[in-house]
């Protein structure tokens, strides 16, 4: 009996002691993506800056594979002691739960969400051949010859797609979809005059529109952004509600022990105010987020999952 | 009948294989659409027909002109070096580098002519300083050295 | 003139001490990683990235390109001594590299290969310099069409590669352009011949299948010679190239030079094919083609430095129109923007220290690395002299690590062996590895372009050939693939006649 107490006791013991301890040795940060995309480069700005802080080496490790559910469902299966972090994104949180059938996580109960990191508005952008010169032109272009104007996107069930499908649903339009093998080829067809419009990342999308190659004509976000205040909202110009971002943040295994989420997302919120991170996320075309607790977080993912469950099944798209 | 090129006659068997299986995969589960709008079951469907027909005109040939014998098989380093590198790929997480290129040294030194415990001792030991110095210090590759129970 | 002023100013920042030591990290840096197999460019610059934050952006990119087209010459030599190709381009120097390798003949392949580069590289700065904004324009002026018939001449080029049947290589191609479509349809969204295997979705990564048909297969073929004879002669003739080498490889410097500049323009894949592309041509034009895949130096001189040439000019899409024509520009896109700079027209106006050292810095570096090159020479002689049964599992031990680094996943290494054992058959049947390397390379983007270019121009077929440029791709087709079949059906049917007699 007394045994068993003592075997109680320290099993109720450990958790606290754990979190006590950590971290005691190194982290691993997986990213689901190939390197050297937007999120690897993000998780690779904060690596050293929570290294600095929590004094253990953390490791930027990548887990590509399938839309970033290999990786994503790595971290779910690991071990929730504070040693394996996940950079989920909205495509492994939001969109992929509804666009593959099949998959093998739960994006909120299988994670705990600790910090939202970047969160970067999209574009609508037109190329210089077209000749609209505002939403409202563009809406009345499309209308005028359905199925004559291309949309570019960055692949089958991107935001950029789902922004395209979210757009003609609201204007009743039809333009015809032509996927591409990430955004970069999309631009430069676009720059070329072979498709119409893109719904661009505004980060790289930023250079071809000062530059005068292309025209921007609103961002997808409800809030302006600080880096073209000029540039009207979808929902300003008429397409109400229309609020989508691009973002991706930290996550746990959800049974990792509350006070390891508590000082990891205290830890994170510190590194991205540090004018390094903060500076380098800015120019990655990163407003600072308006999420800051676990708990926004959480809620954030949970509303962004049931909005793309409704835009995916209304575009159609599907990974079979 | 008689097979007069043996190589070409198992290589055209390998092409018809290919390619059957493909155009019955791509056929019975993917669309195969319009030449307009192509489903994803066009390209693998006339690929693999186009497959079993060069698959096929090989086989052909090779009944009717002389051609080289296939040589022997010597299965014992095919799967000496193939099961040394998947035992590494699989060990080097659980077990650590250190570990896993033992195995993988021992294992694949087992396929070749001669086997000298000591030679490859010694080959292993270099080759995990060498990883290691290059690896995972150099190049910081998250790899763990020792079995996790260690950690 | 403005382009000598400018270069003056490159030069006055590329050669500053500072400017220098991260060229030379860089360049260093790159060979290591690009002699070891696997690791490649990408993940080295992905994880040098949070470093580059401290440096000045110039600083910051002349390290990171060092890098690249360090890893360019790097790769080239494990393809030589060892047939082990990481990277698309090096697939092609594995053909005639190695063989030449094999018949002590490494000194003179390393040597052709580094110095083609180093010409190769000074031309492609001197391009990059003198027109970039021209030739952006034109790369523009590909679309899906353009691609489309350049990748179906890349395909009736690749059978070329091949020095045996001419059908087998036809029929290898299409095992490629097959093998390729594993994973998801860029369309569609379908996933195919994934057989639920998630690890599938993205396809098979090229290192793994290249690494398996070539490195593996020949490793496994060489255990089973039955005498103890090494597998490489001990008899080295030259350390350098001899006269009679220079002689033979000047015309496929010059070709592949160009070939490639051009070529590496195009974001859409041409880079991929420059080295592809001048094997195939110095095969056509050199008088003695059998000698090709059995150690001849233009076979190793026209493809170095056409990919040496691509790797330089696919710069040029990404600092004038800040679109990336491969994974290491989107890096490089990735590390100027955390710099605060977006690439793209503007900063040739706005930053021209920056655009100009860059371009100076390339040329430095190309210099760095054929100074580097030539004395390691003797170096890497010497490692064939050690015995096979230390070698290959030291091989073996790089690419299980490098191809399991690729992501951190033990099913990569799995199909490795299993492109081992498919490399392993095909050798036994004679049926060649090369051809269906492009094959798998150009087979996605194939059907890509393809498929994009009937969803455009909604059905319409004929627009490949009204084209002009598609057009001029296809006519050119036709006359390669005229070229390539007559002699082989001349050759079968003399066959066939003998057999008959």
């Amino acid at each position: 009996m007394k045994r068993l107490a003592v075997l109680l006791a320290f099993a109720l013991a450990v958790p606290a002691a754990l979190a006590q301890a950590w971290p005691s040795k190194p982290i691993r940060l997986v990213v689901p993506y190939p390197p050297g995309g937007p999120v690897d480069i993000s998780a690779r700005l904060l690596a050293p800056k929570l290294q600095e802080s929590l004094g253990q080496p953390v490791l930027v490790e990548n887990k590509p594979g399938a839309g970033g559910n290999i990786g994503a469902d790595h971290v779910a299966k690991s071990g929730p002691d504070g040693y394996a972090l996940l950079m989920g994104a909205i495509a492994t949180h939001a969109i992929n739960p509804t666009l593959y059938p099949k998959i093998p996580y739960d994006a909120i109960n299988d994670f705990r969400h600790v910090a939202l990191v970047v969160q970067v508005p999209n574009v609508l952008v037109v190329g210089n051949a077209v000749p609209a010169k505002s939403v409202a032109e563009l809406v009345a272009l499309a209308r005028a010859q359905p199925g004559k104007l291309d949309f570019a996107s960055g692949s089958t069930g991107s935001t950029g797609h789902l922004a395209g499908e979210l757009f003609k649903q609201m204007t009743g339009t039809y333009m015809v979809h032509i996927p591409y093998k990430g955004a970069a080829p999309a631009v430069a067809d676009l720059i070329g005059g072979r498709v119409d419009l893109i719904f661009d990342n505004l980060a790289s999308a930023l250079p071809n529109i000062k530059s005068g190659k292309v025209r921007a004509l609103a961002v997808t976000t409800k809030r302006r952004s600080g880096f073209l205040p000029e540039l009207p909202t979808l929902d300003e110009a008429g397409l109400k509600g229309f609020d989508l971002t691009t973002w991706w943040g930290v996550m746990a295994p959800a049974k990792t022990p509350p006070p390891i989420i508590d000082r990891l997302a205290l830890e994170i919120a510190k590194a991205m105010e540090s004018p390094e991170v903060k500076d380098r996320l800015r120019a990655m075309g990163s407003d600072a987020p308006a999420v800051r607790t676990p708990e926004q977080f959480t809620a954030f993912v949970a509303n962004e999952l049931k909005v793309y469950a409704e835009l995916v099944k209304r575009s159609g798209a599907t990974v079979e | 009948m008689r097979i007069k090129s043996p190589k070409d006659f198992w290589a055209g068997l390998m092409f018809i294989a290919f390619g059957l299986a493909a155009m019955i995969i791509a056929l019975m589960n993917y669309q195969f659409g319009t030449s307009v709008r192509m489903g994803p079951g066009y390209f693998p469907a006339v690929l693999g027909g186009l497959m079993v027909f060069l698959g096929t005109v090989i086989t052909a040939t090779s009944l009717a002109i002389e051609g080289p014998k296939v040589p022997r098989l010597n299965f014992r380093p095919l799967l000496l070096v193939l099961t040394a590198c998947v035992a590494y790929g699989y060990l080097i997480k659980p077990a650590g580098l250190v570990v896993a290129t033992i195995a993988l040294v021992f294992v694949s030194a087992l396929g070749g002519h001669e086997f000298k415990w000591k030679e490859v001792s010694v080959l292993a030991l270099l080759l995990i300083v060498f990883s290691v110095v290059v690896f995972v210090k150099g190049l910081t590759l998250p790899f763990p050295l020792w079995p996790e129970v260690f950690e | 003139m403005d382009i000598l002023g400018n270069l003056v100013l490159g030069f006055s920042v590329a050669v500053t001490p500072i400017h220098l030591l991260y060229a030379l990290i860089g360049v260093l840096l790159g060979t290591l990683i690009g002699v070891l197999p696997g690791v490649g460019p990408v993940a080295t610059i992905a994880m040098l990235l949070p470093i580059t934050f401290k440096l000045s952006p110039v600083a910051a990119l002349i390290m990171l390109a060092g890098i690249y087209y360090g890893a360019q010459y790097g790769g080239s030599t494990t393809a030589i001594l060892v047939n082990l190709p990481g990277e698309s381009s090096s697939v092609v120097t594995c053909l005639d590299g190695y063989q030449m390798a094999r018949r002590g003949r490494a000194g003179p392949a390393l040597a052709v290969a580094a110095l083609g580069s180093f010409f190769a590289g000074c031309v492609a700065t001197l391009i990059i310099a003198t027109a970039a904004p021209p030739l952006a324009e034109l790369a523009l002026k590909f679309g899906p069409w353009e691609y489309f018939s350049l990748m179906v001449l890349g395909l009736i080029a690749a059978t070329v590669l091949a020095h045996g049947s001419l059908i087998k290589a036809i029929a290898m191609v299409v095992l490629g352009l097959l093998l390729g479509l594993v994973g998801t349809d860029v369309n569609s969204g379908v996933l195919r011949f994934t057989f639920d295997i998630p690890e599938l979705a993205d396809g098979f990564g090229f290192a793994v299948v290249a690494m398996g048909m070539f490195g593996i297969a020949e490793i496994i073929t060489n255990l089973e010679l039955k005498d103890k004879r090494e597998v490489f002669t001990s008899k080295v003739t030259h350390l350098y190239p001899t006269k009679e080498d220079f002689k033979r490889s000047w015309g496929a410097v010059l070709r592949g030079t160009a070939l490639g500049s051009f070529l590496g323009i195009l974001p859409g894949g041409g880079a991929l094919l420059s080295s592809f592309a001048s094997y195939t041509l110095e095969k056509k034009v050199s008088s003695h083609p059998e000698e090709f895949g059995k150690g001849a130096i233009e076979g190793v001189a026209g493809p170095e430095s056409a990919n040496n040439a691509g790797a330089q000019t696919s710069f040029i899409p990404m600092l004038t129109l800040g679109i990336p024509g491969n994974a290491v520009m989107a890096l490089m896109i990735g590390a100027l923007m955390i710099q605060g700079i977006a690439p793209g027209p503007q900063v040739m106006n706005d930053k021209p220290e920056l655009f100009w050292g860059l371009i100076a810095s390339m040329w430095v570096g190309n210099l760095m690395l054929v100074i580097l090159n030539l004395p390691l020479i003797g170096m890497w002689i010497k490692l064939l002299t050690v015995p096979y049964r230390y070698l290959y599992p030291s091989i073996l031990v790089f690419m299980a690590i490098g191809v399991y680094s690729l992501s951190n996943n033990p099913f990569d290494v799995l199909v490795m062996a299993l492109f081992g054992l498919l490399g392993y058959i095909c050798v036994k049947l004679d049926c060649e590895p090369a051809p269906m390397i492009l094959g798998f390379i150009l087979g996605p983007l194939m059907e890509e372009h393809l498929r994009r270019a009937m969803l455009l121009a909604r059905g319409d077929a004929t627009m490949f050939l009204t084209k002009p440029i598609s057009a001029g791709f296809l006519i050119a087709a036709v006359l390669l693939l005229l070229m390539v079949a007559l002699p082989a059906i001349r050759k079968k049917r003399e066959e066939a006649f003998q057999e008959a007699d």
